[in-house]
């Protein structure tokens, strides 16, 4: 195919005229060089998603919505007999037949003009009623293969039916334990089961709200592992929350620690974008960064702002962490009075400073 | 019946004799008994009302600090105005405070010698007739009689108890003996015939030290003057009150068997006790010692200071896991706050500090105790030095038992809170 490919070519520079002729005479023999006319027609969206691809090798091609043409268009806009390509020298030129609504030729930099009578170029979109149609050479130039990740190998394990149930199976007991540690009176096994089922099904929303967005668009929508990924997530974030209360029942206020494990929900929630995207969706590494980025930023930003708008002018009860746990969690050394004493004195600075800022 | 006649006519007789003496001795005193009025400067309106006497002849006039207490923070959205018994309405000048003992001083213009109330050279004796005298609820001058119950037990800053009514607007009205001299001031009702008075002693004090400061300085005392007044008054009530306090013994006491407490022993400072060892349905077993001052500092309608509170709970799983506890145990300590009101104008927001801390020596130094402390504190705007501070200590080194210890000051030196506040961590134990 590639050496034809290249006679192609040759042929084509040195005598366009003979090309022509031998396309009519021997389009049904394979093996002769031949100028053969090929083109590819791309059925698009108005957002440039693929809708149909068709691969001609005709050198005349009607576009309508007759059924006697090669293309049929079901769009209402278009003519029954609404235009038509046909290849000589080498090349490929547009005639309109009159339509009602015209045709529009797209260039690839986005300039638009009248199509009729022009030459097509690869990548070229033709716009004709309100179906848009790329056309494209054999020769057109396609993206680099995409190397397999090592997250798909994860995804792969993520996604398996067992292991998306012991994860949702994992969320529910996380929920079922806090909702226990939470009930100030006595509770009974069927009300937490309730109520963690209930919590699973409502965090499931998201991944199946993913999933849904990706089918719509076009793409697999990878439920499972969609699921997987995310209830995985939802559990590395109670972690987190586990780990920042360990954090802060062991350290002293202002602790360095203590504001790194803050990051951590911020990281999570960006992996858990990110992976979102690259399973649901074909997008640009740049652009699903982008992305992953924004939709955290949106949601990290905005609750701050949110809790920032609701915070009072002036508080008149102390804020302090009240983090208490059972004694086996604490793992770092206590403190002296003395020393607690002499730590608390800086505060007394602090307050006076506040109080002249009235 | 006929004892009851009896009974009647001796009850009858007696009133009438205290309505006869209560004439005769408000007709006397009335040109020196005025109302006081603070006008809000831009509506025109009075925005608060209260009784006042002069004693002195130039016109100094004496009131309760709560009455121009609005003027004392905001001299310029107040002018402070008398109304005396005919009538006339004219400005006057605020002199002096004693913020402690809410008394106040202010001065009117005189053109000639005018009538005054004499202040008493010594307190009445337990049962004497006294008759208060005040504006109550802007309906005019009354006499109230009553009876002198003796001082208030139990109290840091003194105050005489007065079975008699007493009524808002009566505040700063004076009350005297039989001959006419000043023995008390309204301050304060608990309702049912329970008034009470700041002794005339404190006002003979206020009185000697303005005329003194008079006489040396002959100035005017400033807005600012009065700010700094009082900063200093409530900075040496506090360091009174504190080394009292601090210098007392400290006995401990057991809680729920389980946990030692310390106990402040002086008078004034009482406690409480609670539990719910009739609520079969709780999860946790709770006991409840609170103690507290019952006193505090009026500074304005929305900034009080002086009070101290000190609360100490045990709580004891009944059948719980340790992780669970713990977490209702750490809902119980979320809701601490500060034992006095004050607002934004007042004090700063407060500044917060935790840390795991065990004594290394306690009252029961066998058994010390891990807490998880919280210190905080806010700064008074104008007064500068004294801060409120807030501590609270919740066990962490029992799986099924915790011990909550909570403590409030308002208004008290950065020096004083620490050391109250390092002599209460260490005074509490396990039992």
């Amino acid at each position: 195919m590639e050496i034809s490919a290249t006679t192609n070519d040759n042929i084509s520079e040195s005598s366009p005229s003979y090309a022509t002729k031998t396309t009519a005479e021997i389009s049904s023999n394979d093996n002769l060089p031949i100028a053969q006319a090929e083109i590819i027609i791309e059925e698009i969206t108005r957002n440039h998603k693929l809708l149909h691809r068709h691969k001609l090798t005709q050198d005349n091609i009607c576009i309508g919505r007759g059924y006697q043409n090669d293309i049929i268009l079901a769009d209402p806009h278009v003519c029954p007999e609404h235009l038509s390509l046909s290849y000589a020298d080498n090349t490929w030129r547009i005639h309109d037949k009159n339509s009602i609504n015209g045709t529009v030729l797209e260039k690839s930099r986005g300039k638009k003009q009248k199509a009729d009578q022009q030459i097509v170029n690869d990548g070229d979109v033709l716009i004709l009623g309100k179906s848009q149609l790329r056309l494209l050479f054999t020769d057109h130039q396609v993206a680099s293969t995409v190397a397999f990740s090592p997250f798909e190998s994860l995804i792969d394990f993520i996604r398996h039916p067992v292991a998306v149930f012991i994860s949702i199976a994992l969320f529910m007991l996380i929920a079922g334990n806090i909702s226990y540690l939470n009930q100030p009176t006595e509770t009974n096994i069927s009300q937490l089961f309730v109520g963690a089922f209930s919590m699973s099904l409502l965090f499931a929303l998201w991944p199946i709200g993913v999933a849904l967005m990706s089918h719509i668009t076009k793409h697999d929508p990878r439920i499972l592992a969609q699921l997987g990924i995310s209830f995985n997530f939802f559990i590395l974030m109670w972690l987190t929350d586990f780990t920042e209360e360990i954090i802060a029942f062991n350290s002293a206020s202002h602790s360095i620690l203590g504001y790194l494990i803050a990051l951590v929900p911020i990281a999570l929630t960006f992996s858990l974008l990110w992976l979102n995207s690259y399973i649901g969706f074909h997008v640009g590494a740049k652009r699903r960064v982008l992305v992953a980025l924004s939709i955290t930023i949106l949601l990290f930003g905005g609750t701050y702002l949110l809790e920032y708008s609701k915070k009072p002018e002036f508080n008149p009860h102390p804020q302090y962490n009240t983090v208490l746990m059972a004694p086996h969690y604490l793992l770092a050394p206590t403190n002296t009075v003395e020393n607690f004493l002499t730590q608390s004195n800086a505060l007394f600075e602090q307050a006076n400073k506040a109080a002249q800022r009235h | 019946m006929k004892v009851f006649f009896t009974l009647v006519f001796i009850v009858f007789s007696s009133t009438v004799f205290a309505t006869e003496q209560a004439q005769t001795i408000f007709a006397q005193l009335t040109p020196a008994l005025y109302q006081i009025k603070l006008i809000d400067k831009a509506s025109g309106e009075k925005s608060s009302i209260g009784s006042a006497f002069q004693i002195s002849k130039d016109g100094i006039i004496a009131t309760n600090y709560h009455v121009i207490s609005s003027y004392a923070r905001n001299p310029e959205k107040y002018r402070i105005e008398y109304l005396d018994y005919q009538g006339n309405t004219a400005q006057v000048t605020l002199m002096s405070v004693d913020v402690i003992n809410d008394l106040a001083l202010v001065k009117r213009v005189v053109n000639a010698d005018m009538p005054y109330f004499r202040l008493a050279k010594s307190p009445p004796i337990k049962g004497e007739k006294l008759f208060a005298l005040g504006n109550p609820h802007d309906l005019g001058m009354i006499v109230v009689p009553g009876t002198y119950n003796g001082l208030k037990k139990e109290s840091f800053n003194e105050r005489i108890h007065f079975t008699g009514a007493i009524n808002s607007g009566m505040s700063g009205g004076p009350v005297v003996n039989k001959d006419e001299q000043v023995v008390g001031i309204n301050v304060a009702t608990s309702g049912n015939q329970i008034g009470f008075l700041v002794p005339h002693d404190k006002l003979v004090t206020l009185f000697t030290d303005y005329k003194s400061s008079v006489q040396n300085r002959n100035t005017h005392n400033l807005p600012a003057n009065i700010k700094q007044q009082m900063t200093t008054q409530l900075f040496t009530n506090q360091n009174k009150l504190m080394t009292t306090l601090l210098n007392s013994p400290w006995p401990s006491k057991a809680l729920a068997n389980k946990a030692m407490i310390p106990i402040i022993e002086v008078p004034f400072i009482r406690c409480w006790g609670d539990s719910n060892a009739d609520k079969t349905d709780a999860l946790i077993l709770s006991a409840i010692a609170r103690c507290s001052l019952d006193e505090n500092t009026y500074l304005s309608s929305h900034f009080f200071t002086g009070s101290i509170e000190i609360e100490f709970s045990y709580m004891q799983a009944k059948s719980l896991s340790n992780n669970k506890f713990y977490h209702l145990y750490q809902k119980h300590i979320a809701r601490a706050s500060s034992g006095n009101r004050a607002g934004k104008n007042d004090v700063s927001e407060y500044q917060c500090h935790h840390d795991v801390v065990t004594p290394s020596s306690t009252a029961n130094t066998a058994q010390t105790i891990t807490n998880k402390s919280v210190f905080c504190t806010r700064a008074y705007q104008d007064f500068p030095g004294l801060f409120d501070v807030l501590y609270l200590g919740a066990s962490i080194d029992k799986n099924q038992q915790a011990l909550v210890s909570h403590f409030t000051l308002a208004g008290v030196s950065q020096e004083n809170a620490m050391k109250f506040t390092g002599k209460f961590m260490e005074a509490v134990s396990w039992k």
